[in-house]
Formats: C-alpha cells, sequence, structure tokens
C-alpha cells in the first residue's frame, strides 16, 4: 500500500518537473521570436566585413569635412577599464570626456572663433528652473545633513572625555581622602609611642579612629523618603521572612501553563465528577 | 561633397536620374580595409572638377525619434531627454510594434524627410532596445538599452544650453573594428547637431563621451565648467581648473546586430556575446524550479528511506488505552 502510493508520488514529482520544463522551454520559444540569441560567443554569428566597409564608405561624410562640423576627439583610455568597479569606470568616461574637452577647446582657440558662453546669454537650458531649485535643495539637505552628523559625533566624543575627567577626579578625591586618614593614624601611633596618654593631650580628640569618624549621621537617610519606614530597606528588594516563605509555598513568577495541564494523573481523576449522583439522589428525595 | 551624399541616395531612387553625376567621380580601388588612396588631394580635385563640388558641405541631417507603443515611462523620459538634446530631431508619435513596423517606420521616415532614426522599441514592459537607422539606403544597428538614468534624477546637477552644439569624444577602440567604425560614424552623424542649424546656439558648453567598455557603448553627457571672461578665449590657465559636471542621461547601448537597410535587409554583422534578456530570465526561473525539484526528491528519498526502515511496534503503546 505505501510502496504503491509512494511510486505514485515519484510519477506525479516526474510530471511536475516535467510541466516545468515544458514551461520554461514554451517561454523561451515564445521569447526568441525576434532575436536568437548565443549563450557562449559562438562562430555561427555572422560577421560581414566587407559589406560593412563598403556601407561605412557610403555614408560617410567626406574625409576632408572641417571639424567643426564634427567636433569629433579620439581618446585613447589607456588599459582597460574595469566594468563592475563602478569608480573606475565612471572615472574612465570623465578623463575621456575632460581630455577630449580640452583638446577642443584648444583646437577652437586657435580657431579664432566666438564658443564660449557669454555671462549674461540667457536662454532656454535642459533642465527647467524648477528641476533646478530641487537639485539645489538636494544638494543643501545633504549638506546639512552631514553638517549634522559630525556635530552629533563630536558632541559624542566630547561627552566621552567629559565622563573619563570627572572619573579621574573622583579617584583623586577618593586618594587624598585616604592618604589624610592614613597620615593622621600614623601621627597618632607615633604620639602613643612617644608616651602620651590616650585622650588627655593638648590636641583635641579629632575623632578619626575606625570608622565612625567618617560614617554619615543616620538621620539624614539619604535616598530614602521621609514616609518609608524600612528605612529604604524595602526597596533594595530585601523582603521580609514571611514574604519569603509563602513565596516558596505557593509560588512566585514562572510558567503557569505547566501546571494547569491535564497529565494522566489529573484525566484519570474522577473524585471531583460524583456531583452527578447527589442530584439525582435529591430529585427521588423531591419526588 | 554634395555629390556623395546624392549618392547615398540613389539606390532607393533606382539611381536613374543620378547616372551622369555617378560617372563623374572615379571611387579608388578597394582594398579590405577601406579605400586606397591615392593621393591625399586626389579627392578634392576631382571635386573641384564637378560643377556642384564648388558648394560647401551641408550637414541636413534630421533625426526621427519615436518609440513603440506601451514603453514604460523611464524609457520614454530617455527619449524626450535625448530628444532636448538634439535640436535636429523630431518627435513622432508611437508607432505599434509589429513585424511590419519597418515598412512603417520606412515611410514615416519618407514623409517626415527625414535621413536618421532612433526608435526605441520596448518589450513586455522591461526591456528597451534602440534601433540607430541611415535612411533610406541603411544601414540599421539594434542595441540593447541597459542601466539607463534619466536626466530627472536630482544626482546629476549639471546643465547647459537647449541646443548648444556637443562636442563628440570617442574612445580609441571604435576604430579597431569595422562594426565600431560603422557605429561610430552613425553616432557621429545622428548625435553631432549640423553647425547652422536655426535651432542651434552658437556656444559649446558640454561634450557627450561615447566609450566601448566590455563590448558596449557608455553614454555619458558632461556640462562644461570654465573661468572665462571673454567668449573666444578661455582665461590663463582655465583649461587646467577646466571641470565637468555630469547632466545626464546615461545609458550604455549593447550592439545585437547590424543590417544593411533601414529597418531590414541583409544581417552583416551579430553580436556573439549577446544573451537576450529573455534568455536570461528563462535561466533564472529555470534555476528557481530546480530548488523545488530537489525539495520534492528529498521529500521522496525521505518516505523511502522510512519504508524501508519501518519502526518496530512500541509494546507499551497500548499499556495506558485500558484505564
Amino acid at each position: 500500500m505505501v510502496g504503491l502510493s509512494s511510486e505514485e508520488a515519484l510519477a506525479h514529482d516526474e510530471v511536475v518537473m516535467d510541466d516545468v520544463d515544458s514551461d520554461v522551454e514554451e517561454s523561451d520559444s515564445e521569447d526568441d521570436s525576434g532575436e536568437e540569441a548565443q549563450a557562449t560567443p559562438s562562430d555561427k554569428a555572422i560577421y560581414n566585413k566587407e559589406a560593412i566597409l563598403e556601407k561605412l564608405e557610403d555614408i560617410a561624410w567626406p574625409k576632408n569635412v572641417d571639424w567643426r562640423h564634427k567636433l569629433t576627439i579620439e581618446h585613447d583610455q589607456g588599459e582597460k577599464v574595469d566594468v563592475n568597479d563602478d569608480l573606475a569606470r565612471e572615472l574612465a568616461f570623465y578623463t575621456q570626456a575632460l581630455d577630449g574637452t580640452r583638446q577642443a577647446f584648444e583646437k577652437l582657440q586657435s580657431m579664432k572663433v566666438r564658443f564660449l558662453r557669454p555671462t549674461d546669454y540667457y536662454a532656454e537650458m535642459v533642465k527647467t528652473d524648477v528641476h533646478m531649485h530641487k537639485i539645489k535643495g538636494r544638494l543643501l539637505s545633504e549638506k546639512r545633513r552631514i553638517e549634522e552628523a559630525e556635530e552629533r559625533k563630536k558632541a559624542r566624543e566630547a561627552k566621552k572625555i567629559a565622563k573619563e575627567v570627572q572619573a579621574e577626579k573622583n579617584k583623586q578625591r577618593a586618594k587624598e581622602k585616604k592618604e589624610q586618614i592614613e597620615s593622621v593614624k600614623k601621627w597618632r601611633k607615633q604620639r602613643q609611642q612617644g608616651g602620651f596618654a590616650k585622650g588627655n593631650d593638648d590636641v583635641p580628640d579629632l575623632n578619626f579612629e575606625g570608622e565612625e569618624g567618617f560614617k554619615q549621621s543616620k538621620k539624614k537617610r539619604p535616598g530614602v523618603s521621609p514616609g518609608d519606614r524600612s528605612g529604604g530597606l524595602a526597596k533594595r528588594g530585601k523582603e521580609g521572612k514571611n514574604r519569603r516563605s509563602r513565596d516558596a509555598k505557593f509560588g512566585h513568577g514562572g510558567r503557569k501553563g505547566l501546571k494547569k495541564q491535564n497529565t494522566a494523573d489529573t484525566t484519570n481523576d474522577f473524585r471531583s465528577f460524583n456531583k452527578g449522583g447527589e442530584s439525582q439522589n435529591k430529585k427521588r428525595k423531591r419526588s | 561633397m554634395a555629390k556623395k551624399r546624392k549618392r547615398t541616395d540613389a539606390p532607393a531612387k533606382a539611381a536613374v536620374a543620378e547616372k551622369p553625376d555617378d560617372s563623374a567621380p572615379e571611387r579608388p580601388p578597394r582594398t579590405l580595409f577601406g579605400f586606397k588612396e591615392p593621393a591625399p588631394d586626389a579627392e578634392p580635385a576631382s571635386e573641384a572638377a564637378g560643377s556642384a563640388a564648388a558648394a560647401p558641405f551641408r550637414n541636413k541631417e534630421k533625426v526621427l525619434i519615436t518609440c513603440s507603443r506601451r514603453i514604460t515611462y523611464r524609457y520614454r523620459h530617455l527619449m524626450q531627454d535625448i530628444l532636448s538634446l538634439l535640436p535636429h530631431a523630431k518627435k513622432d508619435s508611437k508607432v505599434e510594434s509589429k513585424q511590419s513596423k519597418g515598412n512603417a517606420l520606412n515611410e514615416l521616415l519618407e514623409l517626415r524627410s527625414c535621413s536618421s532614426c532612433l526608435f526605441f522599441e520596448c518589450r513586455k514592459q522591461k526591456d528597451l532596445y534602440l534601433w540607430m537607422v541611415k535612411s533610406p539606403g541603411g544601414p540599421s544597428v539594434k542595441f540593447l538599452v541597459n542601466a539607463v538614468h534619466t536626466m530627472e534624477e536630482l544626482k546629476l546637477t549639471g546643465n547647459h544650453l537647449k541646443g548648444s552644439r556637443p562636442l563628440l569624444t570617442f574612445s580609441t577602440n571604435f576604430d579597431e573594428q569595422p562594426h565600431w567604425m560603422l557605429v561610430k560614424e552613425m553616432i557621429t552623424q545622428i548625435f553631432a547637431t549640423p553647425k547652422d542649424h536655426r535651432k542651434v546656439k552658437p556656444f559649446h558648453d558640454h561634450v557627450f563621451a561615447f566609450s566601448i567598455v566590455d563590448g558596449h557603448v557608455w553614454f555619458r553627457n558632461y556640462q562644461i565648467s570654465v573661468p572665462h571672461n571673454e567668449i573666444d578665449k578661455v582665461d590663463k590657465g582655465g583649461l587646467d581648473k577646466m571641470t565637468l559636471i555630469e547632466v545626464g542621461p546615461r545609458f550604455c547601448l549593447n550592439p545585437i546586430k547590424i543590417f544593411g537597410g533601414s529597418f531590414g535587409g541583409p544581417t552583416w554583422y551579430e553580436n556573439p556575446f549577446y544573451i537576450s534578456p529573455n534568455q536570461i530570465r528563462a535561466l533564472e526561473k529555470r534555476q528557481k524550479a530546480g530548488k523545488y525539484a530537489k525539495k520534492v526528491k528529498a521529500k521522496v528519498k525521505r518516505k523511502m528511506h522510512e519504508m524501508e526502515n519501518t519502526l518496530e511496534p512500541d509494546e507499551f503503546a497500548e499499556l495506558w488505552k485500558g484505564e
């Protein structure tokens, strides 16, 4: 049974593939109604050089025609230009046009003819003023965009530097503080060793010893709102014992889906389905 | 010189009336690469002998620009750009792209008394073919047009006078092969604006660049910006300061065939490297179809494998059914 079906499937596949192929071929034959194209450089391609040269001679302008009729300039491109490299290609075209123009202008200058447009000569242009205005707008917006991007970049860098400077300053301050404390401690030790009794010296007790001297007073309670009775402990995520135990018991967070799914056990559990019998009993009682 | 022009017309008019004229200038012996010139000044001498040769050469080129129906807007705009670049061009209404379009176009050319034609043929709303035709004697070149950018694009920031005559620059590899020489001559005649045309402005402020790269003719149009105070002379050192600004349009022509007549005739050249865009698309399609076929094959293979190596029935499978 299965084998049969698979064979059918195979046959069907072949049919499908055939269909595709024939489709493509058909489209080919339709497409190529106008031109036959060669996939590879074929030898069959016609090239009748004599006829072409004869025709060229036929249609060509006389050889001694004035250059000003043609205005053509030839330019040697040098080595081969890579077509896929856009920049190189465009540069080749540009240099060709530029060199050609230079040669042509030299020729025209030597002919002593007027060929440059005077500055006060206004006439219809190829592109309309509206279009040129659009181009100008685009150029300006592009320029603005570049400037803005640069400014943003500069600001970002300045910010980064400022951050570093601030961090350096803080570090320096902490270091100075530490050094001061150290020096005071040292001084005290020296004094004690020198035989002075603790507390009753002429220097006032600065109470720098230990952490006590630098602890901030509790009254200030920095970063804690005045109504907070936990003293900011609640905000730090320290929960009470009760909360923790309840969470452990009932769960907190996590997926619910798994808990709510039926399993083999729950489906086989009929404990909650004994209500129907009771109702029947009630009815019987009534009747 | 006028004689020479007449001779090109002669075959069309069955060359009856021109016979006495034709006999006058003897054609030099022909070689493989052109004509053997007897002496550099022999031709002018023979022309001077003729009565009409005293008249100077006049370029009376008129170009008919038209397109096929169902052309897309991008290609239509390209056509209009070219029309605005050629003041000696006439525009005509769209032509139905049928088998008989050649005859219709030839008639149209005769009616409008044009000596050459640029016909933009759009197929399948995708591919643009350009026919570059000399009328009435031919030849005609058919190109596939690629990489089209119109003047509307805002990246092309240049601008120049409408109707000023362009300078034409060609890369030297146009002179390497006969078919490129023919293409160059046709481009020169069609794209060079006649010198004393009535719509022409007497200044040169743009330059066309035609170059052959990778077997294609690439076209660019640049505005010339050069510092100058006088109109017949560039400032000192101005040639070095000269810059070009691109005006557009841009396109790239891939030659397909060269025919002997106008819109037809014997085929003289076929591009051996040309692959039609239809074939390229078909190839892509086939590759995609191959992808699907592979998928189907893999499915079948998997099925066969599963069939060959069937799993043994699980002995615990029915364990929970009874309860």
